[in-house]
Protein backbone atom coordinates (compact mmCIF):
# COMPACT_ATOMS: atom_id res chain seq x y z
CA UNK A 1 0.00 0.00 0.00
CA UNK A 2 1.67 3.20 -1.20
CA UNK A 3 0.84 6.70 0.05
CA UNK A 4 0.34 9.56 -2.31
CA UNK A 5 -0.04 13.32 -1.95
CA UNK A 6 -1.61 13.77 -5.37
CA UNK A 7 -4.43 11.26 -5.66
CA UNK A 8 -7.98 10.97 -4.36
CA UNK A 9 -8.33 9.76 -0.79
CA UNK A 10 -11.17 8.85 1.50
CA UNK A 11 -10.78 10.02 5.07
CA UNK A 12 -12.39 7.54 7.42
CA UNK A 13 -11.95 6.85 11.09
CA UNK A 14 -10.51 3.48 10.19
CA UNK A 15 -8.14 4.97 7.63
CA UNK A 16 -6.78 7.46 10.15
CA UNK A 17 -5.21 4.66 12.19
CA UNK A 18 -2.92 3.92 9.22
CA UNK A 19 -2.38 7.61 8.42
CA UNK A 20 0.52 9.82 9.42
CA UNK A 21 -1.65 10.90 12.37
CA UNK A 22 -1.90 7.32 13.61
CA UNK A 23 1.75 6.54 12.89
CA UNK A 24 2.93 9.43 15.08
CA UNK A 25 0.91 8.28 18.07
CA UNK A 26 -2.11 10.60 17.76
CA UNK A 27 -4.55 7.79 17.03
CA UNK A 28 -6.65 8.78 20.04
CA UNK A 29 -7.24 12.23 18.53
CA UNK A 30 -8.57 10.62 15.35
CA UNK A 31 -10.89 8.36 17.34
CA UNK A 32 -12.14 11.34 19.37
CA UNK A 33 -12.81 13.31 16.19
CA UNK A 34 -14.72 10.43 14.59
CA UNK A 35 -16.85 10.10 17.73
CA UNK A 36 -17.44 13.87 17.92
CA UNK A 37 -18.89 14.17 14.42
CA UNK A 38 -20.92 10.96 14.44
CA UNK A 39 -24.15 12.59 15.82
CA UNK A 40 -24.08 15.34 13.19
CA UNK A 41 -25.72 15.46 9.80
CA UNK A 42 -24.58 17.25 6.67
CA UNK A 43 -26.40 20.25 5.22
CA UNK A 44 -26.59 20.61 1.45
CA UNK A 45 -26.66 23.85 -0.46
CA UNK A 46 -26.38 24.45 -4.18
CA UNK A 47 -24.67 27.41 -5.82
CA UNK A 48 -26.05 28.20 -9.28
CA UNK A 49 -24.86 30.81 -11.80
CA UNK A 50 -27.45 32.96 -13.50
CA UNK A 51 -27.94 36.40 -15.03
CA UNK A 52 -29.80 39.22 -13.30
CA UNK A 53 -33.20 39.76 -14.90
CA UNK A 54 -33.32 43.53 -14.65
CA UNK A 55 -31.34 45.41 -17.27
CA UNK A 56 -28.99 45.34 -20.21
CA UNK A 57 -25.86 45.27 -18.05
CA UNK A 58 -26.61 41.56 -17.48
CA UNK A 59 -24.73 41.14 -14.18
CA UNK A 60 -23.75 37.63 -13.18
CA UNK A 61 -25.39 36.36 -10.00
CA UNK A 62 -24.91 33.33 -7.75
CA UNK A 63 -28.11 31.78 -6.44
CA UNK A 64 -27.96 29.64 -3.30
CA UNK A 65 -30.62 27.07 -2.66
CA UNK A 66 -31.02 24.60 0.18
CA UNK A 67 -31.58 20.93 -0.52
CA UNK A 68 -29.58 18.46 -2.57
CA UNK A 69 -32.07 18.16 -5.45
CA UNK A 70 -33.16 14.80 -4.09
CA UNK A 71 -36.50 13.56 -5.42
CA UNK A 72 -38.59 14.23 -2.35
CA UNK A 73 -36.80 17.28 -1.04
CA UNK A 74 -38.13 20.77 -1.79
CA UNK A 75 -35.45 23.24 -2.85
CA UNK A 76 -35.68 26.75 -1.54
CA UNK A 77 -33.69 29.77 -2.69
CA UNK A 78 -32.04 31.24 0.39
CA UNK A 79 -29.55 33.79 -0.89
CA UNK A 80 -28.57 35.69 -4.05
CA UNK A 81 -25.31 37.59 -4.48
CA UNK A 82 -23.20 39.06 -7.26
CA UNK A 83 -20.96 36.58 -9.04
CA UNK A 84 -17.37 37.60 -8.22
CA UNK A 85 -16.08 35.70 -11.27
CA UNK A 86 -18.38 37.45 -13.74
CA UNK A 87 -16.37 39.90 -15.86
CA UNK A 88 -19.27 42.36 -16.09
CA UNK A 89 -19.87 43.05 -12.41
CA UNK A 90 -17.15 41.14 -10.45
CA UNK A 91 -19.45 40.44 -7.55
CA UNK A 92 -21.10 43.85 -7.37
CA UNK A 93 -24.84 44.43 -7.73
CA UNK A 94 -27.02 47.54 -7.88
CA UNK A 95 -29.77 48.01 -5.25
CA UNK A 96 -32.32 46.35 -7.53
CA UNK A 97 -30.11 43.33 -8.09
CA UNK A 98 -29.33 43.11 -4.39
CA UNK A 99 -33.05 42.77 -3.69
CA UNK A 100 -33.55 39.91 -6.16
CA UNK A 101 -34.28 37.46 -3.37
CA UNK A 102 -37.42 39.46 -2.50
CA UNK A 103 -38.53 39.25 -6.12
CA UNK A 104 -38.16 35.46 -6.01
CA UNK A 105 -40.26 35.15 -2.86
CA UNK A 106 -42.69 38.04 -3.50
CA UNK A 107 -46.29 37.01 -2.81
CA UNK A 108 -47.39 39.21 -5.73
CA UNK A 109 -45.05 37.46 -8.16
CA UNK A 110 -46.77 36.39 -11.39
CA UNK A 111 -46.60 32.60 -11.65
CA UNK A 112 -49.36 31.84 -14.20
CA UNK A 113 -51.09 33.76 -17.02
CA UNK A 114 -54.02 35.89 -15.90
CA UNK A 115 -56.89 37.30 -17.96
CA UNK A 116 -59.29 40.21 -17.58
CA UNK A 117 -61.97 40.12 -20.30
CA UNK A 118 -63.02 43.39 -21.97
CA UNK A 119 -65.38 45.15 -19.58
CA UNK A 120 -64.39 42.83 -16.72
CA UNK A 121 -63.19 44.16 -13.38
CA UNK A 122 -60.91 41.40 -12.14
CA UNK A 123 -58.03 39.28 -13.40
CA UNK A 124 -58.55 35.57 -13.15
CA UNK A 125 -55.98 32.83 -13.62
CA UNK A 126 -56.16 31.02 -16.98
CA UNK A 127 -54.31 28.16 -18.63
CA UNK A 128 -51.32 28.70 -20.90
CA UNK A 129 -53.32 27.17 -23.76
CA UNK A 130 -56.04 29.78 -23.33
CA UNK A 131 -53.52 32.62 -23.09
CA UNK A 132 -51.49 31.59 -26.12
CA UNK A 133 -54.59 30.95 -28.25
CA UNK A 134 -55.98 34.33 -27.29
CA UNK A 135 -52.70 36.13 -28.09
CA UNK A 136 -52.39 34.32 -31.44
CA UNK A 137 -55.97 35.15 -32.37
CA UNK A 138 -55.61 38.86 -31.56
CA UNK A 139 -52.26 39.04 -33.36
CA UNK A 140 -53.72 37.46 -36.48
CA UNK A 141 -56.77 39.75 -36.46
CA UNK A 142 -54.61 42.83 -36.14
CA UNK A 143 -52.10 41.67 -38.74
CA UNK A 144 -54.83 40.82 -41.27
CA UNK A 145 -56.28 44.31 -40.81
CA UNK A 146 -53.13 46.43 -40.82
CA UNK A 147 -50.52 44.51 -42.81
CA UNK A 148 -48.79 46.68 -45.44
CA UNK A 149 -47.63 44.58 -48.38
CA UNK A 150 -46.61 47.45 -50.70
CA UNK A 151 -45.75 51.08 -50.15
CA UNK A 152 -47.05 54.04 -52.17
CA UNK A 153 -44.43 53.47 -54.85
CA UNK A 154 -45.56 49.86 -55.28
CA UNK A 155 -42.39 48.32 -53.80
CA UNK A 156 -42.93 45.17 -51.72
CA UNK A 157 -42.27 46.02 -48.03
CA UNK A 158 -44.34 43.47 -46.00
CA UNK A 159 -44.63 45.62 -42.87
CA UNK A 160 -46.77 45.12 -39.82
CA UNK A 161 -46.49 48.34 -37.87
CA UNK A 162 -49.53 48.24 -35.58
CA UNK A 163 -48.18 45.63 -33.13
CA UNK A 164 -44.80 45.65 -31.41
CA UNK A 165 -42.72 43.31 -29.33
CA UNK A 166 -40.46 43.88 -26.34
CA UNK A 167 -38.03 41.01 -25.74
CA UNK A 168 -36.23 40.00 -22.55
CA UNK A 169 -32.86 41.38 -21.43
CA UNK A 170 -31.19 38.24 -20.17
CA UNK A 171 -31.64 36.17 -23.32
CA UNK A 172 -28.97 33.86 -24.58
CA UNK A 173 -27.74 34.23 -28.16
CA UNK A 174 -30.02 31.38 -29.19
CA UNK A 175 -33.09 32.91 -27.55
CA UNK A 176 -32.32 36.26 -29.19
CA UNK A 177 -31.93 34.57 -32.58
CA UNK A 178 -35.29 32.78 -32.28
CA UNK A 179 -37.02 35.93 -31.01
CA UNK A 180 -35.71 37.85 -34.01
CA UNK A 181 -36.81 35.15 -36.45
CA UNK A 182 -40.34 34.97 -35.01
CA UNK A 183 -40.89 38.74 -34.86
CA UNK A 184 -39.35 39.58 -38.22
CA UNK A 185 -40.99 36.70 -40.10
CA UNK A 186 -44.35 38.21 -39.17
CA UNK A 187 -43.22 41.51 -40.67
CA UNK A 188 -43.09 43.15 -37.25
CA UNK A 189 -40.94 46.28 -37.30
CA UNK A 190 -41.74 47.73 -33.86
CA UNK A 191 -39.33 45.44 -32.08
CA UNK A 192 -37.02 46.28 -29.23
CA UNK A 193 -35.29 44.71 -26.32
CA UNK A 194 -35.74 45.22 -22.61
CA UNK A 195 -31.95 45.57 -22.64
CA UNK A 196 -32.31 49.08 -24.07
CA UNK A 197 -35.05 50.30 -21.79
CA UNK B 1 -17.17 52.00 -28.51
CA UNK B 2 -17.17 49.99 -31.70
CA UNK B 3 -17.61 46.29 -31.30
CA UNK B 4 -14.32 44.37 -31.19
CA UNK B 5 -12.37 47.62 -30.94
CA UNK B 6 -9.62 47.89 -28.36
CA UNK B 7 -11.08 48.47 -24.88
CA UNK B 8 -10.54 51.90 -23.34
CA UNK B 9 -7.27 51.93 -21.50
CA UNK B 10 -7.57 55.10 -19.48
CA UNK B 11 -6.74 55.18 -15.79
CA UNK B 12 -9.58 54.89 -13.31
CA UNK B 13 -10.35 58.36 -12.02
CA UNK B 14 -13.16 57.57 -9.55
CA UNK B 15 -12.77 56.84 -5.84
CA UNK B 16 -10.14 54.20 -5.04
CA UNK B 17 -12.59 51.76 -3.47
CA UNK B 18 -15.01 51.99 -6.41
CA UNK B 19 -14.81 50.45 -9.86
CA UNK B 20 -14.90 46.79 -10.79
CA UNK B 21 -11.49 45.16 -10.52
CA UNK B 22 -10.43 41.73 -11.66
CA UNK B 23 -8.69 39.51 -9.09
CA UNK B 24 -4.95 38.87 -9.26
CA UNK B 25 -4.50 35.46 -10.89
CA UNK B 26 -1.57 34.41 -8.68
CA UNK B 27 -0.48 35.44 -5.18
CA UNK B 28 2.93 34.28 -3.97
CA UNK B 29 3.31 33.54 -0.27
CA UNK B 30 5.49 35.54 2.09
CA UNK B 31 7.68 32.89 3.82
CA UNK B 32 8.10 35.18 6.84
CA UNK B 33 4.35 35.16 7.53
CA UNK B 34 2.90 32.00 6.01
CA UNK B 35 3.99 29.49 8.71
CA UNK B 36 3.62 31.86 11.66
CA UNK B 37 0.01 32.53 10.61
CA UNK B 38 -0.74 28.82 10.35
CA UNK B 39 0.87 28.14 13.75
CA UNK B 40 -1.12 30.94 15.39
CA UNK B 41 -4.39 29.76 13.85
CA UNK B 42 -3.74 26.13 14.85
CA UNK B 43 -3.14 27.20 18.45
CA UNK B 44 -6.43 29.12 18.42
CA UNK B 45 -8.33 26.20 16.92
CA UNK B 46 -6.80 23.59 19.24
CA UNK B 47 -8.48 24.73 22.46
CA UNK B 48 -11.37 22.40 23.18
CA UNK B 49 -11.04 20.62 19.84
CA UNK B 50 -11.48 16.80 19.79
CA UNK B 51 -8.04 16.56 18.16
CA UNK B 52 -6.42 19.08 20.50
CA UNK B 53 -3.19 17.09 21.04
CA UNK B 54 -2.63 16.61 17.34
CA UNK B 55 -3.46 20.23 16.43
CA UNK B 56 -1.01 21.45 19.10
CA UNK B 57 1.64 19.18 17.54
CA UNK B 58 0.80 20.62 14.11
CA UNK B 59 1.10 24.11 15.60
CA UNK B 60 4.56 23.38 17.00
CA UNK B 61 5.51 21.92 13.63
CA UNK B 62 4.33 25.11 11.88
CA UNK B 63 6.23 27.18 14.48
CA UNK B 64 9.37 25.16 13.67
CA UNK B 65 8.70 25.69 9.94
CA UNK B 66 8.52 29.43 10.64
CA UNK B 67 11.88 29.28 12.43
CA UNK B 68 13.43 27.48 9.46
CA UNK B 69 11.85 29.83 6.91
CA UNK B 70 13.18 32.89 8.72
CA UNK B 71 16.66 31.68 9.69
CA UNK B 72 17.83 29.51 6.82
CA UNK B 73 19.26 31.31 3.78
CA UNK B 74 16.83 30.87 0.91
CA UNK B 75 17.69 28.75 -2.09
CA UNK B 76 19.29 30.46 -5.08
CA UNK B 77 16.85 32.39 -7.26
CA UNK B 78 15.64 30.25 -10.14
CA UNK B 79 17.14 30.94 -13.57
CA UNK B 80 14.83 33.50 -15.25
CA UNK B 81 15.28 31.93 -18.71
CA UNK B 82 14.26 28.50 -17.44
CA UNK B 83 11.25 30.04 -15.70
CA UNK B 84 10.24 31.89 -18.89
CA UNK B 85 10.64 28.71 -20.94
CA UNK B 86 8.49 26.66 -18.57
CA UNK B 87 5.79 29.33 -18.38
CA UNK B 88 5.80 29.62 -22.18
CA UNK B 89 5.20 25.85 -22.41
CA UNK B 90 2.39 26.16 -19.80
CA UNK B 91 4.39 24.07 -17.33
CA UNK B 92 4.99 24.87 -13.66
CA UNK B 93 8.49 26.42 -13.37
CA UNK B 94 9.24 24.76 -10.02
CA UNK B 95 7.62 21.42 -10.93
CA UNK B 96 7.60 19.41 -7.69
CA UNK B 97 8.46 16.13 -9.40
CA UNK B 98 11.08 17.47 -11.82
CA UNK B 99 12.76 20.27 -9.89
CA UNK B 100 16.33 19.54 -8.81
CA UNK B 101 16.41 20.23 -5.08
CA UNK B 102 19.32 21.99 -3.47
CA UNK B 103 20.91 20.16 -0.53
CA UNK B 104 19.90 23.07 1.70
CA UNK B 105 16.43 21.55 2.21
CA UNK B 106 18.10 18.85 4.37
CA UNK B 107 19.66 21.54 6.56
CA UNK B 108 16.13 22.83 6.86
CA UNK B 109 14.94 19.37 7.89
CA UNK B 110 17.65 19.10 10.56
CA UNK B 111 16.83 22.57 11.88
CA UNK B 112 13.11 21.74 11.83
CA UNK B 113 13.63 18.60 13.90
CA UNK B 114 15.69 20.59 16.42
CA UNK B 115 13.07 23.31 16.70
CA UNK B 116 10.04 21.11 17.36
CA UNK B 117 9.05 21.25 21.00
CA UNK B 118 9.14 17.56 21.93
CA UNK B 119 8.08 17.86 25.56
CA UNK B 120 4.42 16.91 25.01
CA UNK B 121 4.83 14.57 22.06
CA UNK B 122 3.86 10.89 22.09
CA UNK B 123 6.79 8.42 22.03
CA UNK B 124 5.99 7.37 18.46
CA UNK B 125 6.45 10.93 17.16
CA UNK B 126 9.74 11.29 19.05
CA UNK B 127 10.97 7.92 17.77
CA UNK B 128 10.29 8.91 14.17
CA UNK B 129 12.15 12.20 14.73
CA UNK B 130 15.14 10.40 16.23
CA UNK B 131 15.19 7.94 13.37
CA UNK B 132 15.07 10.76 10.79
CA UNK B 133 17.95 12.54 12.56
CA UNK B 134 20.08 9.41 12.35
CA UNK B 135 19.27 8.73 8.69
CA UNK B 136 21.86 9.70 6.06
CA UNK B 137 21.44 12.12 3.16
CA UNK B 138 20.62 9.38 0.67
CA UNK B 139 17.78 8.06 2.82
CA UNK B 140 16.37 11.56 3.31
CA UNK B 141 16.55 12.32 -0.41
CA UNK B 142 14.83 9.04 -1.13
CA UNK B 143 11.99 9.90 1.26
CA UNK B 144 11.65 13.33 -0.34
CA UNK B 145 11.53 11.83 -3.85
CA UNK B 146 8.93 9.31 -2.77
CA UNK B 147 6.87 12.02 -1.10
CA UNK B 148 7.00 14.31 -4.13
CA UNK B 149 6.62 11.72 -6.89
CA UNK B 150 4.61 8.97 -5.22
CA UNK B 151 5.49 5.50 -4.00
CA UNK B 152 5.85 6.31 -0.33
CA UNK B 153 5.53 3.15 1.76
CA UNK B 154 2.77 3.16 4.37
CA UNK B 155 5.38 2.52 7.07
CA UNK B 156 6.98 5.90 6.24
CA UNK B 157 3.75 7.86 6.77
CA UNK B 158 5.12 9.25 10.04
CA UNK B 159 8.52 10.34 8.71
CA UNK B 160 6.77 11.85 5.69
CA UNK B 161 5.19 14.51 7.92
CA UNK B 162 8.59 16.00 8.84
CA UNK B 163 9.95 15.61 5.31
CA UNK B 164 6.81 17.25 3.89
CA UNK B 165 7.10 20.09 6.41
CA UNK B 166 10.75 20.72 5.45
CA UNK B 167 9.91 20.59 1.73
CA UNK B 168 7.01 23.02 2.25
CA UNK B 169 9.47 25.52 3.69
CA UNK B 170 11.98 24.90 0.89
CA UNK B 171 9.41 25.23 -1.91
CA UNK B 172 7.68 28.21 -0.28
CA UNK B 173 11.01 30.05 -0.04
CA UNK B 174 11.88 29.12 -3.64
CA UNK B 175 8.48 30.19 -4.97
CA UNK B 176 8.79 33.49 -3.13
CA UNK B 177 11.86 34.27 -5.25
CA UNK B 178 9.68 34.25 -8.39
CA UNK B 179 7.58 37.18 -9.55
CA UNK B 180 3.82 36.65 -9.78
CA UNK B 181 3.65 38.59 -13.06
CA UNK B 182 6.12 36.14 -14.69
CA UNK B 183 3.83 33.20 -13.94
CA UNK B 184 0.75 32.04 -15.75
CA UNK B 185 -2.11 29.80 -14.63
CA UNK B 186 -1.88 26.24 -15.88
CA UNK B 187 -4.46 24.81 -18.22
CA UNK B 188 -5.28 22.39 -15.38
CA UNK B 189 -6.69 25.11 -13.17
CA UNK B 190 -6.84 22.76 -10.20
CA UNK B 191 -3.02 22.56 -9.98
CA UNK B 192 -0.51 25.08 -8.66
CA UNK B 193 0.91 27.34 -11.42
CA UNK B 194 4.22 27.41 -9.57
CA UNK B 195 4.95 23.77 -8.66
CA UNK B 196 2.08 21.76 -10.15
CA UNK B 197 0.89 20.38 -6.80
CA UNK B 198 -2.74 20.04 -5.77
CA UNK B 199 -4.14 22.62 -3.33
CA UNK B 200 -5.03 21.95 0.33
CA UNK B 201 -8.21 24.01 0.28
CA UNK B 202 -9.80 27.06 -1.26
CA UNK B 203 -10.44 30.38 0.47
CA UNK B 204 -13.27 32.68 -0.58
CA UNK B 205 -11.88 36.13 0.15
CA UNK B 206 -13.87 38.76 1.99
CA UNK B 207 -11.47 41.68 1.63
CA UNK B 208 -8.95 43.05 -0.83
CA UNK B 209 -9.57 44.32 -4.34
CA UNK B 210 -11.80 41.41 -5.42
CA UNK B 211 -13.77 40.17 -2.42
CA UNK B 212 -15.71 36.95 -2.96
CA UNK B 213 -13.22 35.29 -5.30
CA UNK B 214 -11.83 31.85 -4.62
CA UNK B 215 -8.12 31.26 -4.18
CA UNK B 216 -6.72 27.76 -4.01
CA UNK B 217 -3.70 27.36 -1.73
CA UNK B 218 -0.86 25.10 -2.86
CA UNK B 219 -0.11 22.18 -0.57
CA UNK B 220 3.63 22.47 -1.27
CA UNK B 221 4.81 25.98 -2.21
CA UNK B 222 1.95 27.96 -0.54
CA UNK B 223 1.19 29.86 -3.75
CA UNK B 224 -2.44 30.98 -4.05
CA UNK B 225 -4.17 31.09 -7.39
CA UNK B 226 -7.58 32.20 -8.51
CA UNK B 227 -10.11 29.52 -9.43
CA UNK B 228 -13.65 30.25 -10.61
CA UNK B 229 -16.26 29.47 -7.95
CA UNK B 230 -19.05 26.92 -8.36
CA UNK B 231 -16.84 24.81 -10.63
CA UNK B 232 -15.39 21.43 -9.56
CA UNK B 233 -11.62 21.88 -9.25
CA UNK B 234 -11.03 18.26 -10.24
CA UNK B 235 -13.23 17.72 -13.31
CA UNK B 236 -14.49 21.23 -14.13
CA UNK B 237 -18.10 20.03 -13.80
CA UNK B 238 -20.80 22.47 -12.72
CA UNK B 239 -24.03 20.50 -12.99
CA UNK B 240 -24.04 18.41 -9.83
CA UNK B 241 -22.10 20.49 -7.34
CA UNK B 242 -23.25 20.76 -3.78
CA UNK B 243 -21.87 22.64 -0.79
CA UNK B 244 -21.98 20.38 2.23
CA UNK B 245 -21.37 21.48 5.77
CA UNK B 246 -21.91 20.16 9.25
CA UNK B 247 -25.38 21.04 10.54
CA UNK B 248 -25.29 23.89 13.02
CA UNK B 249 -21.65 24.88 12.49
CA UNK B 250 -20.42 28.43 11.94
CA UNK B 251 -20.52 28.09 8.16
CA UNK B 252 -16.77 28.63 7.85
CA UNK B 253 -15.90 25.38 6.06
CA UNK B 254 -17.89 23.72 3.30
CA UNK B 255 -17.05 20.71 1.16
CA UNK B 256 -17.79 21.37 -2.50
CA UNK B 257 -18.82 17.92 -3.68
CA UNK B 258 -19.13 17.01 -7.35
CA UNK B 259 -21.70 14.36 -8.26
CA UNK B 260 -20.04 13.90 -11.66
CA UNK B 261 -16.55 12.84 -10.53
CA UNK B 262 -17.49 12.01 -6.91
CA UNK B 263 -14.74 14.10 -5.38
CA UNK B 264 -14.79 17.14 -3.15
CA UNK B 265 -12.59 20.06 -2.21
CA UNK B 266 -12.93 22.26 0.85
CA UNK B 267 -13.98 25.87 0.63
CA UNK B 268 -13.36 28.33 3.49
CA UNK B 269 -15.46 31.48 3.78
CA UNK B 270 -13.27 34.28 5.08
CA UNK B 271 -16.39 36.39 5.64
CA UNK B 272 -17.29 34.02 8.52
CA UNK B 273 -13.90 34.37 10.18
CA UNK B 274 -11.20 36.75 9.03
CA UNK B 275 -8.56 34.63 10.83
CA UNK B 276 -9.27 31.57 8.66
CA UNK B 277 -6.09 29.94 7.39
CA UNK B 278 -6.32 27.52 4.44
CA UNK B 279 -3.77 25.16 6.02
CA UNK B 280 -4.83 25.22 9.68
CA UNK B 281 -8.58 25.16 9.09
CA UNK B 282 -8.21 22.28 6.65
CA UNK B 283 -6.55 20.16 9.35
CA UNK B 284 -9.02 21.22 12.04
CA UNK B 285 -12.06 20.37 9.88
CA UNK B 286 -11.20 16.68 9.57
CA UNK B 287 -14.66 15.84 10.93
CA UNK B 288 -16.22 17.24 7.75
CA UNK B 289 -13.90 15.02 5.68
CA UNK B 290 -15.17 11.99 7.61
CA UNK B 291 -18.86 12.82 7.09
CA UNK B 292 -18.41 13.60 3.40
CA UNK B 293 -16.39 10.41 2.89
CA UNK B 294 -19.31 8.45 4.37
CA UNK B 295 -21.49 9.93 1.61
CA UNK B 296 -19.11 8.33 -0.90
CA UNK B 297 -17.02 11.31 -1.94
CA UNK B 298 -13.22 11.18 -2.23
CA UNK B 299 -11.06 14.16 -1.31
CA UNK B 300 -9.27 15.69 -4.34
CA UNK B 301 -5.87 15.22 -2.65
CA UNK B 302 -4.66 14.86 0.93
CA UNK B 303 -3.13 17.54 3.09
CA UNK B 304 0.61 16.66 2.92
CA UNK B 305 0.76 16.73 6.72
CA UNK B 306 -1.97 14.11 6.91
CA UNK B 307 -1.26 11.41 4.36
CA UNK B 308 -3.89 8.71 4.44
CA UNK B 309 -3.36 5.25 3.02
CA UNK B 310 -5.81 3.70 0.61
CA UNK B 311 -8.53 2.30 2.79
CA UNK B 312 -10.61 0.83 -0.01
CA UNK B 313 -9.07 -2.57 0.59
CA UNK B 314 -9.56 -2.31 4.35
CA UNK B 315 -13.15 -1.08 4.28
CA UNK B 316 -14.23 -3.03 1.22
Amino acid sequence: MALTRREFIKVTGLGLAASSLGMLGFGAAGVAQAAAVRPFKLTHATETRNTCTYCSVACGILIYSMGDRAKNARSNIIHIEGDPDHPVNRGTLCPKGTALLDVVHAPTRLKAPRYRPPGGTEFKEVSWDFALDRIAKLMKEDRDKHFIARNAAGTTVNRWTSTGMLAASASSNETAYLTWKVARSLGMVVFDNQARV
Amino acid sequence: MKQAAAPPNAKWTGPAQAGVKSPDPILLADPARRFAATAQRLENLAAGHPMEAWLRFMASLAQAQHAVATTLAPAAAPDPTAVAQAVEARLPPLAADGHRREASWREGLALLLDRIDGSALPPAALAVMAQLRRSDAAAQEKLADQFLRGGLAAADAGAAVYVAAALQVYFTASAARLKAEDLRLLEERGLCPCCGSPPVSGLITASGQAPGTRYLYCSLCSTAWNHVRAVCITCGGTRRLSLQGIEGDAGLVRAETCGECHTYAKVLYQVRDMQADPYADDLASLGLDMLVAEEGFARHAPNPLLLVGETEAATG
